[in-house]
């Protein structure tokens, strides 16, 4: 019965991650680092999902490494620097150097010509997503949050409909440590730290997702440029005076718009 | 009167040192094709194939060996269920992607085996290794039925050999976990196989 529950894709993407992130986002908000709940989710999926195995490293096992030594890179970021373009401007050259440290060997198979669009979005996807998430959102805990939400959930539903299952639930993973992260929130009233710690770790493992999803399996290249977006919605105006939950449903909603035009796109992609 | 002797064993021995020396073969992409099936759900069996595959065979029936090397192009897979119809996706796409076998990371499973049993002068039993998402694990091939002869399409001026081998593999030895359970582990393999004498 139980192993049954535990198999249950759902249960694997959605409810473990969630239930991981929100007992991290409970314990660990008081010392600013509530924002590993994305990490704690998306691990969470990958040990009833696929396991912790690297070898041979391919190009999921090299996301799933990034997405581990993110969190730490982040709390190193918080911990040791002050937040400057210049800092944003360096993690979104690295965000681009992973997306090519990843794709570069499956897309050295291929012709130029089928590679060129697919990598170049994937690189430059990766430095946007993280650098501007780490420049506009990571000072706001409660935008980052809902930036994670939508994106984490565009990436899966996406992935999904890319004919990637297992990226698919990486990708509510995220949104699922998100949302936690997001309610604990909601229901104190009360802002958490965001900060790299907590937008290195939904952006480098939603964006390579995608990416992945657009280069290993059949999402189309203009999805993942339209959930590259989805941080720019979450980042739109709130009205200043309204409630902590308030706010964090309008940014939700504004990055959920965007993430839905990418899913659109990805059912509608194939012919 | 010993130096004839010998050059006269040597002479006899000559035919049957060419007749015993290992053939060497080449696999006929058209009539050789790999199947394999899981069952789905625990109630239907699916079933797949893969086309255009290539590969080489040496047989040398007196001395009773043999090996066999196949390389398998992933993206060829087909069950049936290609078009996506009012679906995001179809079977086959899914199957083609990370979820399964990653094609776009590994264009090519491979398999490479010698005969470790034979019966009379057929191959009965191949031990070998696949090498499928980058892992290489040892599976082994029980030959059904296998033949010999000149190929009557060409009035017998070429010589082929061919049959049939079954196996199996736990798909999740190579790394393929997803939904391990509702589409079983173990996958069987049948192949048909049909090679000409170089």
């Amino acid at each position: 019965m139980m192993q049954d529950l535990l198999a249950n894709p759902a249960v694997q993407g959605g409810a473990a991650p969630f239930i991981a992130g929100l007992v991290v986002a409970v314990l660990l908000g008081r010392y600013r680092l509530g924002g590993l709940a994305v990490v704690a989710a998306f691990a969470t999926a990958v040990y009833f999902i696929a396991g912790f195995g690297f070898t041979p490293l391919t190009a999921t096992r090299k996301i799933i490494l990034l997405g581990l030594a993110a969190p730490l890179a982040g709390i190193f970021v918080d911990f040791a620097f002050r937040p400057t373009r210049l800092g944003s401007t360096l993690l979104a050259a690295a965000g681009a150097a992973a997306a090519a440290w990843i794709f570069w060997p499956v897309l050295a198979q291929k012709d130029l010509a089928r590679a060129l669009l697919p990598g170049a979005t994937a690189v430059l996807g990766a430095a946007w997503v993280v650098g501007f998430s780490e420049q506009r959102l990571a000072g706001d805990s409660v935008r980052s949050a809902a930036s994670g939400l939508a994106l984490g959930i565009g990436t899966g539903v996406a992935a999904i409909f890319g004919a990637a299952l297992t990226y698919g639930l990486y990708g509510v993973a995220v949104a699922a440590g998100s949302g936690a992260f997001l309610l604990v929130q909601m229901i104190t009233g009360k802002r958490s730290y965001a900060g790299a710690t907590f937008t290195l770790s939904v952006t480098v493992v939603a964006i390579l997702i995608a990416s992945a999803a657009m280069i290993l399996a059949q999402l189309p290249w203009y999805s993942v440029v339209v959930l590259a977006l989805v941080p720019v919605a979450a980042n739109l105006p709130v009205p200043a005076g309204a409630a902590l939950w308030l706010q964090a449903v309008l940014s939700s909603l504004y990055g959920f718009v965007v993430a839905g035009i990418a899913c659109v796109l990805a059912w509608h992609a194939g012919g | 009167m010993p130096s004839k002797l010998t050059a006269g064993l040597i002479a006899a021995a000559l035919p049957l040192a060419a007749t015993a020396a290992p053939e060497s073969f080449t696999v006929d992409p058209y009539h050789s094709i790999p199947y394999f099936e899981v069952v789905h759900l625990n109630t239907s069996i699916i079933r797949g194939r893969f086309e255009k595959i290539s590969g080489k065979m040496t047989l040398d029936t007196a001395a009773k060996t043999g090996s066999i090397e196949i390389t398998v192009p992933t993206a060829t897979l087909s069950t049936g269920d290609g078009d996506k119809g009012d679906r995001p996706r179809s079977r086959d796409e899914h199957l083609r992607s990370p979820d399964f076998f990653n094609v776009a990371e590994f264009p090519t499973m491979t398999y490479k085996g010698k005969a470790s049993k034979f019966s009379g002068d057929h191959p009965a039993a191949i031990e070998g290794e696949l090498t499928l998402l980058g892992v290489t694990k040892p599976v082994n091939l029980t030959v059904e039925r296998w033949n010999c002869g000149p190929d009557p399409r060409t009035q017998g001026k070429r010589y082929f050999c061919g049959g049939n081998a079954t196996g199996s593999f736990k798909r999740s030895d190579f790394g393929m976990k997803f939904i391990v359970g509702p589409v079983s582990d173990e996958v069987k393999l049948w192949m048909s196989l049909e090679a000409f004498r170089n």
